[in-house]
C-alpha cells in the first residue's frame, strides 16, 4: 500500500493496463501462431488496446506537465514555472523515463498501420514486435514516471538550459521515432526466419526500413544544427558517444536498405539482410545501454547517470541477440539465394562493396565509442578522439565517393571494361577534374583530400545526370536513389571544406577600438542589456573585405535558475562560407564614468557639470507601486551644464519583480549619455553612468570572441536535404511496390 | 572462374588491411585515463579528471586561453590546466571536469585539447533533491 501511496494513480495504471494489453496481445497472436484463426483478430484488438493505453499514458504525463503539477518527481525534475508552454511539453523528454516512454508511444503508433501492413504474417511479424515493445514497457513499469513526493514543491528544478531551444527540442522525438522503426524491419526479418518464408518480408520491409533511415538522419540533421547553432564550440559534429549512438543505427539501416535494394532486383544478399535487420535493431539497444547506463559517464559531454537500469538493458540485449542468433543460426542455411555470378563491374558488385563499405564504417565507430568498455580492464581504461573516427572514415568516404560515382553507368550485366565504363562517365569526371583543380588552387594540397574532392564531384556529376535523365523521361519517381548519392557527394565535400579547411582565430576586442581579424575589421561596440526577447548580447560590427558590413549579436549570459554561463554564437551565412563569432569572455572594464550624488550635489565628469534635483516617480510612465507584478521604475532629474547651457534629463531605473534591471541610456545634448545605474535607498543617493565623454578614467569593456571561418558549410545541410528528399522518394516508390506485392500475393492465392 | 578467385582474395586482403590499419589507429588514438603525477611523467595524449578549485579560472588574454586548476577530490592534489577553447557552458559550477591533452612541461602546467564538463543538473535531475 505505501508503494501505491507513493503513485500517480491516473498514469500508474494506465501503463498497468498497458502491460496487461501487451502480454494479452502476445499471447493472442502466439495462438493464432499455433493454428488458431479465431485468436488473430483477439491479438489484433489487444494491440489495439495497448496502444490506446501507451497513448492516455503519454497524454496523462503531457497533462501533468502542462498542470505543471509538482507533485509529481518527473515533472518537478525537468519542468518549472519560468518555462513556456511549449519547453513545458517538450520537458517531457529531458529525462530517462520521459525518453523511453515517448519511444515506446512512437513504436505503439506505428505497430498500428503495422498490422495492415504485416498482411499474412501478421501474427509473427506483430509477436516479434509486441516483445521489442515489452522490454520497453517493463523498463518504465519499475522506472515509473508517475512517482510522487512526499510534498508538492512550488516550482519545478527547471530544464537544463541547453535543452531550451527548438531544435533540441524536436531532436529527440524524431530519434525516437527512428529508433521505434528499426524494430520493424527487425520483427519482418524474425517473423521470415520463424515461418520459414523467406519470399515476402523484404517487400513489406523495405518502405518501413526507408522510413527508419529518414528519421535516424533528420534527428542527427536537427542534433548536428543545434550542436552548431546552440553549442558555440564551432561544430556540428563530435564524435561523442551520444551522437555516435545514433550515428551507428544510421549506417546500419543505410546498409539494410541497400541489401534489400539487391533482394529485391536480383534476389541475392537474402541471408545478409536477414542479419542487417537484426544488426540494425541490436545496435539501437546497444547505443541505448551505452548513453543510458551510465558505462560512458566519464567519457562523455552528456552525463547520463546509472538510473539501476543497467541490468535491464543488458538483459534486454542478450534476450534479442540470443534470440536473432538462435532464429538466424538454425535456418540461415535454409534460405534459398541466387548465387553471386555478376561481374566485377557490374551494379551488383559495386552495390555489395559499397554495403561491406558502409558495414565497415559503421563497425569502426562503434569500435571507437566502445573504447572505454573494451579498456576497462585495463590499468587506466582510455577512450579514442575525433581523430581517430576521421582517420579511419577517411579510406572508407574515399572508397564510398568512388562507387557512388560509377554506380549510374553500372548495369546488372555489367560493363566489358574499365574503358567502356570511364568513357560513359567521362563528362562528369571532366567535371570532378575541374572541381579538383580549382580546389587544389584554392588551397586543398593533401593527395587525399584531393581525390576525396574528385570523388565526391563525380559522384554529384554523374548522379545528377542520372537524375536529369530519368526526369527528361519521365521516371522522376524512381530516381531516389541517384538523388540521394548526389547527397551523398555533396555532404562529402562539405564535411571535408567545413571540418578541414576552418579558419579559427581568438581575438580580445576592445570596446570601440576596430581590429584586424584576417580580411575583417571587427569593432565591439557595446553590451546589450537582456530585454523581453532576448538575452543579454554583445554588438559587434563586422567590416567585410570589400566594405560590407553587419551587426553581430554573440550572446553571453548567466541562465537565471542554473547559474550557467551561456554562450551562443552568432553565425551569419554568406555564400561560400558561414562567419561563426562565439564569444568567450567579457570584462565590462572598469567604470570610470561612475557617480554618485546626494539631492542636490552636483559634481563634474568629462567638461560637463551634473546635479542631482531629486526623484520623479512618474517617469517611467506609471509608478513605484503599480499593479504589484508589473515592472517600477524611478526617474531622477538631473541638470546638466555644458558651456553655460543648462538642460534637464531624467534617466529611469526600471526593476521588475521577477529581478530584471534595465537603465536605457538617456543622450546627453552636445555629445554622450548618462544613465541612472543604481540607487542608494537609505541615503537617497543615485549611481549615474556616463558614457561617451572625453576624459573619463578606468579600463574599456573587452570581449574576447572566437571568429571562425567555417567554408561551404552549407554543403552539409543541403547534402543532408538531398540525401532525405532521394530517400522520401524512394520510400514512396516501395511502398506502392509493397502494396502492389501484397496485392499479387493476394491473388496467387 | 579464377579471376573471381583473384577478385575475392583481393578484396580479403583490402578488409584485413583495413582491420590492421583501424586496430593501430585505435591503439595509437587512445586516450588513458591517468593520475596527475602519471600525467606530468610523460608527453603522450592522457585524460585526467577532477574538481575545479575555487576561484582559480581565469580568461588569459594575451594566450586566448583559459586556465584553472584541477582539484583530484580523493588525494587533493592539484594540477594546473591551460585550455585554447570556448569555455564551455556550464564550466563554474562542475562537478567534475575531464581534460585531454598532454603535459606541457616547459610551462608546467597540463594543455587541454579537450574539456568534458560535467554539470550535476545536466540530463539528469535525479540526484537534485534538494527541495524545500
Amino acid at each position: 500500500m505505501s508503494y501505491l501511496s507513493t503513485l500517480y494513480l491516473p498514469g500508474a495504471v494506465a501503463l498497468w493496463c498497458a502491460l496487461a494489453f501487451a502480454v494479452t496481445a502476445i499471447w493472442g497472436y502466439a495462438r493464432a501462431l499455433g493454428g488458431d484463426p479465431a485468436a488473430l483478430r483477439f491479438g489484433r484488438n489487444a494491440y489495439r488496446f495497448f496502444a490506446l493505453a501507451i497513448a492516455l499514458v503519454t497524454a496523462i504525463l503531457f497533462l501533468c506537465l502542462y498542470l505543471r503539477d509538482y507533485r509529481i518527481e518527473y515533472v518537478y525534475q525537468y519542468s518549472g514555472n519560468d518555462l513556456s508552454t511549449f519547453f513545458q511539453l517538450a520537458a517531457f523528454w529531458a529525462g530517462q523515463k520521459g525518453s523511453f516512454l515517448i519511444w515506446l508511444f512512437f513504436g505503439a503508433m506505428l505497430g498500428l498501420p503495422l498490422v495492415r501492413a504485416a498482411g499474412r504474417d501478421e501474427a509473427p511479424v506483430m509477436t516479434v514486435f509486441l516483445f521489442t515493445q515489452l522490454g520497453l514497457l517493463l523498463i518504465l513499469v519499475r522506472e515509473n514516471p508517475f512517482i510522487m513526493l512526499p510534498q508538492t514543491p512550488l516550482d519545478g528544478a527547471g530544464l537544463n538550459p541547453l535543452l531550451q531551444d527548438y531544435w533540441m527540442t524536436i531532436h529527440p522525438p524524431v530519434m525516437f521515432i527512428g529508433y521505434a522503426a528499426t524494430a520493424i524491419p527487425f520483427a519482418f526479418a524474425m517473423a521470415a526466419l520463424w515461418r520459414r518464408d523467406y519470399g515476402n518480408w523484404a517487400a513489406r520491409a523495405f518502405p518501413w526500413a526507408l522510413f527508419a533511415f529518414l528519421a535516424l538522419g533528420a534527428a542527427i540533421l536537427l542534433g548536428g544544427y543545434w550542436a552548431y547553432k546552440t553549442l558555440g564550440w564551432g561544430g556540428y559534429w563530435g564524435w561523442d558517444p551520444v551522437e555516435n549512438a545514433s550515428l551507428i543505427p544510421w549506417l546500419l539501416t543505410t546498409v539494410l536498405i541497400h541489401g534489400l535494394y539487391l533482394e529485391r532486383a536480383r534476389g541475392r544478399f537474402r541471408r545478409a539482410t536477414v542479419v542487417l535487420s537484426s544488426l540494425a535493431y541490436l545496435s539501437v539497444l546497444y547505443g541505448t545501454f551505452l548513453t543510458r547506463s551510465g558505462v560512458l559517464a566519464d567519457f562523455s559531454v552528456h552525463s547520463f547517470v546509472d538510473l539501476g537500469i543497467s541490468g535491464w538493458l543488458i538483459a534486454l540485449m542478450l534476450f534479442f541477440l540470443g534470440g536473432s542468433a538462435w532464429l538466424v543460426a538454425t535456418r540461415i542455411r535454409e534460405i534459398p539465394s541466387a548465387p553471386s555470378e555478376d561481374p566485377l563491374l557490374s551494379r551488383g558488385t559495386f552495390v555489395v562493396l559499397g554495403t561491406i563499405t558502409l558495414l565497415a564504417s559503421a563497425l569502426v565507430v562503434t569500435l571507437g565509442t566502445s573504447a572505454p568498455i573494451l579498456t576497462r580492464f585495463l590499468e587506466n581504461p582510455g577512450q579514442v578522439g575525433p581523430a581517430f573516427y576521421n582517420r579511419v572514415n577517411l579510406p572508407l568516404a574515399l572508397l564510398t565517393a568512388f562507387l557512388v560515382a560509377l554506380v549510374p553507368f553500372l548495369t546488372w550485366r555489367g560493363a566489358a571494361s574499365w574503358g567502356e565504363l570511364l568513357g560513359k562517365a567521362r563528362w562528369g569526371l571532366v567535371a570532378a577534374a575541374a572541381v579538383a583543380v580549382l580546389a587544389a588552387i584554392l588551397g586543398v594540397h593533401d593527395p587525399f583530400h584531393l581525390l576525396l574532392v574528385l570523388f565526391a564531384s563525380a559522384a554529384v556529376a554523374t548522379n545528377l545526370t542520372a537524375v536529369i535523365g530519368l526526369a527528361r523521361r519521365g521516371g522522376l519517381k524512381s530516381a531516389g536513389g541517384y538523388l540521394a548519392h548526389v547527397g551523398v557527394g555533396v555532404i562529402l565535400l562539405g564535411f571535408l571544406a567545413s571540418s578541414a579547411y576552418d579558419e579559427s582565430v581568438k581575438v580580445t576586442l576592445e570596446r570601440g577600438r576596430p581590429t584586424a581579424v584576417g580580411d575583417l575589421t571587427l569593432t565591439f561596440q557595446r553590451f546589450v542589456p537582456r530585454s523581453a526577447t532576448q538575452k543579454e548580447r554583445m554588438e559587434v560590427e563586422v567590416v567585410r573585405p570589400g566594405g560590407s558590413r553587419y551587426l553581430a549579436y554573440p550572446s553571453l549570459f548567466v541562465n537565471d535558475r542554473s547559474r550557467q554561463l551561456m554562450a551562443h554564437p552568432d553565425i551569419r551565412s554568406f555564400a561560400f562560407h558561414d562567419l561563426y563569432l562565439s564569444p568567450l569572455e567579457y570584462d565590462p572594464g572598469e567604470r570610470g564614468g561612475r557617480l554618485l550624488l546626494a539631492k542636490d550635489q552636483s559634481a563634474t565628469r568629462g567638461g560637463i557639470e551634473v546635479r542631482f534635483l531629486g526623484f520623479d516617480l512618474e517617469a517611467g510612465g506609471h509608478g513605484t507601486t503599480p499593479a504589484a507584478s508589473g515592472p517600477m521604475s524611478v526617474g531622477a532629474v538631473l541638470e546638466i551644464t555644458r558651456d553655460g547651457r543648462s538642460e534637464r534629463l531624467t534617466p529611469i531605473y526600471r526593476f521588475s519583480p521577477g529581478g530584471e534591471v534595465e537603465f536605457p541610456p538617456v543622450a546627453i545634448p552636445g555629445g554622450g549619455r548618462v544613465a541612472l545605474a543604481g540607487i542608494d535607498a537609505e541615503s537617497g543617493a543615485v549611481e549615474l553612468l556616463f558614457e561617451g565623454l572625453p576624459d573619463l578614467p578606468g579600463s574599456p569593456a573587452k570581449l574576447a570572441l572566437d571568429v571562425t571561418r567555417k567554408p561551404l558549410i552549407q554543403l552539409v545541410w543541403g547534402g543532408l536535404y538531398l540525401i532525405f528528399l532521394g530517400g522520401a522518394l524512394a520510400a514512396w516508390q516501395r511502398y506502392r511496390q509493397a502494396l502492389r506485392h501484397d496485392a499479387t500475393a493476394a491473388g496467387t492465392r | 572462374m579464377n579471376r573471381r578467385r583473384v577478385a575475392y582474395l583481393a578484396g580479403a586482403g583490402l578488409l584485413l588491411a583495413f582491420a590492421a590499419f583501424s586496430l593501430t589507429s585505435f591503439r595509437s588514438a587512445l586516450t588513458p585515463y591517468v593520475s596527475y603525477a602519471e600525467a606530468r611523467e610523460q608527453s603522450r595524449t592522457v585524460q585526467v579528471a577532477g574538481g575545479l578549485a575555487k576561484a582559480s579560472s581565469r580568461y588569459d588574454e594575451a594566450t586566448s586561453s583559459l586556465l584553472f586548476t584541477l582539484v583530484d577530490p580523493a588525494t587533493q592534489q592539484t594540477l594546473r590546466v591551460r585550455y585554447h577553447g570556448v569555455k564551455p557552458a556550464n564550466f563554474e559550477d562542475a562537478i567534475s571536469i575531464v581534460a585531454i591533452g598532454s603535459y606541457d612541461r616547459a610551462a608546467d602546467e597540463f594543455a587541454a585539447g579537450k574539456l568534458l564538463v560535467k554539470c550535476p543538473s545536466k540530463y539528469q535531475g535525479a540526484e537534485v533533491k534538494t527541495y524545500s
